[in-house]
């Protein structure tokens, strides 16, 4: 009954050539064919909703894709809340980037892969097989690829593309050796589907039992990888913020609000194998969350690039995701509900942030530098006021959505710490997702502060304007949502899983972030509020140097890893190879001398050379004559 | 009789080819075409409910005293391969419109058409045999009359390279041929009475297991040698640069089926007789192959050179596919050994469209130097899509034919090679770096002014490619069209 429910992921795919076609001509009718596709899957992906609700039994039709592997759809209440989260945030970006690409000779190409992009995610999101996850996996990656390089005439974005392709492309082929070992221990034991998401998620115990709890955590540390490409998360994390080159629109839809999340999304999905695991995998899910949102944290504040400063959050909040699955052995599958309902309020004001930032570097003329704007709460008071409204729910200051799904995490952790025993070395979660919100709260008013306060630092500062209010429609209506989404909590959590159980931690424990996030704001207050920051000089500063330098990982990864090891490890082998080729060549020359004699067959014409190949076969069958005499 | 009637016609369009004397390429188009269209016919009419086994069994006896016989059956493979050399034919033949060629360059690509046809539907070993020599002469002649620098040399390499090859699959079939006389005491060339298990065992490995070694050295080595492999390689790029671009397609297309279609219609029926440490020296090999070549490719500054390394690299996973068939069973072995058949088929594909645009892109910049061309997608988007697309599928992009493939092979290996599984991990981040790289400098970046005003591609070429495209596509999302019909093959043989 639920079949047209393929539809919430097929209807983008199939209108996103349309989009890219039709656009050529009339360049408005690329973004409007692609919105109203991603609208018709919305209205599906509500009408699925409103039939869970109803029935309450997940949706799942599968087909033999090819061997013993299955795709199709598996559509249970985490599926169903992604997909509404997707389509409803990229619904959103699309009509505010059909302002913001109008004067884009190429804007049917972007919304040709902007609508590819979505039909991509929605996909990831129902997917009923893991290796059917990994297709979509690998679109939305290209589309990401495709859309970073989408101004390819800019040295930085063509670079930029490159570079998020081969780091994500080393996440995703850990996560496919997961996949490979995870596929070779089943078949063996004649599963009929054994890569099948609802067969792993339901049997996960026994499976556990059948292939032992040392090889799940291989398999869940193999994911994880590959979660960490997708989802930034350290130490391959170094993509996102190269990723900004692409048009603010992208990094809203996809390097904010959805493809970054699909790591999230994976290890979600298979939490069962997690539970199941030996004590290694979840932990490593938690320590490199709780890590990521504290590291990228420290990096965010020293930014100059607005769009930068947001990729570092965003890297940050998907670190607090990340830390909340991690807690699944401890605290129970609650921790699912934590995670999304987290995600979902990321992907809204996340995305309103980066659209308010995209707004204004229209208004700026792509000048990027925070430095160079300031005042603009004077000059574009619209913008400013929704800007205001995604850092406070960025920072999580109540009653943003933010607080409530963050805190929540936040003394998830605490609780962790309770249950695990109480040693020092389960405190660190709490520990870095509290410095965590610390960070959040100062690049977040460091950022505001640069971006609307104070007097206009540049000439383009001084003349910019908002944007029509029609194009701002879709911002105010996530602006709206983060603020309100708060009211949902309990109900979210009880829709993912009905056992939810409500962390309830010591009065001081609950309102250390908030303390934290007031902290950081009178800092910022202080420092820049009254222009000390003007005289502070910093570039001598060790600390300050080395979280410039992104902690030497792109030095890291660029310079020794790909310049230093393998490039010349290629040219060795090139060499070594031509130097092999020019050595086979000597010795066929010397040898046989046989160059004499072909250069002067070669003088022949083509009807000569027919009559070797005759001569050839005649003497094969003398031969034959010969042995079969014997 | 319907797959000799298409052999025959073939081989009629060969010779017509060479005879006319107005308006060659336009009549081999349409006779490639017509042959595409006849393949396609044939395989839906003979494989829709095709359950294992040969199709189309029929023989002609030519001398029954020392067992030949032009036997003729198709089996799965021989028609994934037969589509692909139709497909790939007619792609070569078609974007070789570009520039003037005779009629001989036109009757020289159907001669090796109907050569590969030959091999694919021969089940006699005599014209196995013949066909796998046959193929060789006119693309020998292709590129040492056609090509670009260094042709002769390069023609040569190619020449010398594949006899040698050749010479050890004639002493191979000779053993099998003169074991099973003695055996047996009747002469015959059937494919499939010689690669029996049962006799090879008995007869061969019983007395002396020399002989059994003997002979799968020699098809090894002829095989490896076409596919090619490490470290028989070596007449491989100076013949796919020296090539002119629609020969280059043929190469990389279909003549490197060759190698594979060896592999899995001779070696694999004898899998029971190919001991453990040659299974694991093919798998290493291959391993070695794609790690070597991919670091070769990456070096390259020729895109056409770098493509004709990556094409190699590729092949390496045919050689794992083999090895994990069989060190492993049931439906680990069927994935692997259909993933390695259904590789082949998809690069072919794969490189034929990658070589096209690359064809299109030199014949209109007069460079094919990713250092030279840059920021392409601006003057040339459609061309630029195309190589794009190609490169992603040969990098083994989800959603396009190479990934079911690599996915198959990849997913069965961990099964047989455990954690070694990380080199050909480390071989894929390789190949997606420098096929990317070789995009970010030639499609993207800042337009080379110096190369003026490009045309895009044709009418005719743009859809031609994109045909080309979607089948690559239909068979990344579908891929039960081949991949069905080969797991079945697969599991009649094992």
């Amino acid at each position: 009954m639920f079949d047209y429910a393929w539809f919430i992921f097929l209807t983008p795919i199939i209108f996103a050539p349309i989009a890219a076609i039709a656009g050529r001509k009339t360049k408005v009718l690329g973004g409007v064919i692609a919105s109203i596709s991603i609208t018709i899957s919305l209205i599906l992906a509500i009408i699925v909703y409103i039939g869970l609700r109803l029935t309450d039994v997940p949706v799942y039709q599968t087909y033999n894709w090819f061997g013993n592997i299955d795709a199709g759809i598996y559509i249970d209440h985490l599926a169903i809340v992604m997909a509404l989260m997707v389509s409803f945030v990229s619904l959103m970006i699309h009509l505010f980037a059909i302002y913001y690409m109008k004067d884009d000779p190429r804007q049917n190409t972007y919304f040709g892969e902007t609508a590819l992009f979505t039909g991509g995610m929605l996909g990831l999101i129902l997917s009923s097989n893991l290796l059917e996850f990994f297709l979509f996996w690998e679109l939305v990656g290209l589309c990401s690829y495709l859309l970073i390089g989408f101004w390819f005439f800019k040295p930085n974005a063509a670079s930029a593309a490159k570079k998020a392709f081969i780091v994500t492309r080393v996440g995703d082929l850990l996560f496919i050796v997961g996949l490979a070992i995870l596929y070779s221990l089943l078949t063996v034991r004649n599963v009929a589907s054994p890569l099948s998401i609802p067969y792993l998620i339901n049997n996960a115990p026994l499976i556990a039992k059948e292939v032992g709890a040392q090889n799940l955590t291989i398999i869940g540390l193999l994911f994880l990888g590959g979660a960490a490409g997708k989802s930034a998360q350290f130490p391959l994390h170094v993509w996102i913020p190269d990723a900004m080159e692409g048009p603010t629109t992208v990094s809203a839809l996809i390097h904010a609000a959805t493809m970054v999340t699909a790591g999230v999304y994976l290890i979600a999905r298979v939490l069962p194998l997690y539970e199941n695991a030996t004590y290694v995998a979840p932990d490593a899910v938690l320590f490199i969350g709780a890590f990521t949102a504290m590291f990228a944290g420290t990096m965010g504040i020293v930014m100059n690039d607005l769009k930068r400063i947001l990729a570092y959050s965003t890297i940050s909040q998907i670190g607090y995701m990340m830390a909340s699955l991690g807690m699944v052995t401890v605290i129970g599958t609650s921790v699912i509900g934590f995670s999304i309902y987290h995600l979902v309020v990321h992907a809204v004001f996340k995305a309103l942030l980066f659209m308010t930032a995209g707004a204004i570097l229209i208004a700026l003329m792509e000048l990027r530098d925070v430095r160079r704007m300031g005042g603009l709460w004077r000059r574009m008071p619209v913008t400013v006021t929704l800007m205001f409204i995604g850092s406070i729910t960025l920072a999580a200051i109540p009653p943003t959505a933010a607080y409530f799904s963050k805190d929540t995490i936040i003394d998830a952790a605490y609780l962790y710490y309770i249950r695990s025993g109480g040693n020092i070395y389960s405190i660190l979660p709490w520990v870095f997702l509290v410095i965590g919100a610390l960070m959040t709260s100062l690049y977040t008013f460091r950022m505001f502060y640069l971006v609307a306060l104070g007097k206009p630092r540049s000439k383009l500062a001084e003349e910019a304007k908002d944007p029509p209010m029609i194009a701002l429609i879709p911002l105010m209506v996530l602006a709206f949502f983060s603020l309100t989404l708060g009211i949902i909590q309990y109900r979210f959590y009880d829709f993912i899983d009905p056992s939810t159980i409500h962390v309830s931690v010591p009065f001081m424990v609950e309102f250390t972030p908030l303390t934290m996030v007031v902290i950081g704001i009178l800092a910022i207050a202080v420092v820049y509020g009254t222009g000390i920051w003007k005289n502070m000089d910093l570039s001598r500063s060790r600390v300050y140097r080395l979280l410039k330098a992104k902690y030497y990982l792109d030095y890291l990864f660029t310079r020794i890893i790909a310049e230093r090891t393998i490039l010349p490890l290629s040219s060795g082998i090139a060499r070594i190879e031509s130097g092999f080729s020019r050595d086979v060549e000597a010795t066929g020359a010397g040898a046989m001398g046989f160059g004499s004699v072909l250069r002067r067959i070669q003088n022949g014409i083509v009807e000569y050379y027919f009559v070797f190949l005759i001569i050839g076969v005649a003497l094969l069958m003398l031969i034959l004559e010969i042995v079969g005499g014997i | 009789m319907f797959i000799l009637g298409i052999f025959l016609l073939l081989l009629l369009f060969a010779i017509i080819s060479f005879a006319v004397r107005e308006g060659a390429w336009k009549i081999a188009t349409v006779e490639s075409l017509l042959i595409l269209v006849l393949t396609a016919i044939y395989a839906v009419l003979r494989f829709t409910s095709y359950t294992g086994g040969f199709m189309s069994v029929s023989s002609y006896p030519v001398d029954t005293s020392i067992g030949i016989s032009f036997s003729t059956g198709v089996s799965a493979l021989s028609m994934a391969l037969l589509f692909l050399s139709a497909v790939v034919m007619f792609i070569a033949i078609f974007v070789s419109g570009r520039e003037k060629f005779n009629r001989s360059f036109y009757g020289l690509m159907l001669s090796t058409e109907v050569g590969l046809f030959g091999l694919l539907i021969s089940r006699n070993f005599l014209f196995f045999y013949v066909f796998w020599e046959a193929i060789i002469i006119p693309v020998f002649m292709l590129i040492s009359i056609y090509g670009g620098k260094g042709k002769e040399k390069a023609a040569l390499k190619f020449f010398v390279y594949t006899q040698i090859g050749s010479v050890f699959l004639l002493l191979s079939i000779l053993t099998l041929f003169s074991f099973y006389g003695t055996a047996y005491h009747t002469f015959t060339l059937n494919m499939g009475k010689l690669l029996n298990t049962a006799f090879i065992t008995q007869y061969i490995t019983g007395p002396n297991p020399f002989w059994t070694d003997f002979l799968l050295f020699g098809f090894f080595f002829s095989f490896l040698v076409k596919m090619p492999s490490f470290p028989l390689h070596s007449w491989l790029p100076d013949a796919y640069t020296s090539a002119p671009y629609p020969v280059s397609i043929v190469l990389a297309g279909a003549i490197s089926l060759m190698g594979g279609y060896g592999f899995f219609a001779v070696l694999l029926p004898i899998t029971a007789v190919i001991g453990s440490g040659i299974a694991w020296a093919i798998i290493l090999l291959g391993i070695f192959s794609l790690i070597y070549f991919a670091l070769v490719a990456m070096f390259q500054t020729d895109m056409k050179r770098m493509m004709a390394y990556a094409s190699a690299a590729s092949m390496g996973f045919i050689s794992i596919s083999l090895g994990i068939g069989i060190l492993s069973s049931g439906n680990v072995a069927y994935l692997a050994v259909t993933g390695g058949i259904f590789q082949i088929l998809a690069h072919g594909l794969i490189m034929s469209l990658v070589f096209s645009s690359l064809y299109i892109i030199k014949n209109t910049t007069g460079s094919q130097s990713n250092l030279t061309v840059s920021g392409l997608f601006r003057e040339m988007p459609i061309i630029s899509t195309f190589l794009l697309a190609g490169v992603m599928a040969s990098l083994g992009l989800p959603g396009l034919a190479g990934f079911i493939a690599e996915a198959s092979i990849v997913l069965a290996s961990y099964q047989v090679i455990g954690f070694i599984i990380f080199f050909i991990i480390f071989g894929m981040i390789i190949t997606a770096s420098y096929h990317v790289w070789m995009v970010q400098k030639s499609l993207n970046g800042p337009y080379n002014e110096n190369l003026g005003k490009l045309k895009d591609g044709t009418k005719m070429e743009i859809a031609v490619l994109s045909f080309l495209f979607i089948i690559i596509l239909v068979l990344g999302v579908y891929p039960s069209l081949f991949y069905h019909m080969i797991f079945m093959y697969v599991k009649g043989v094992f």
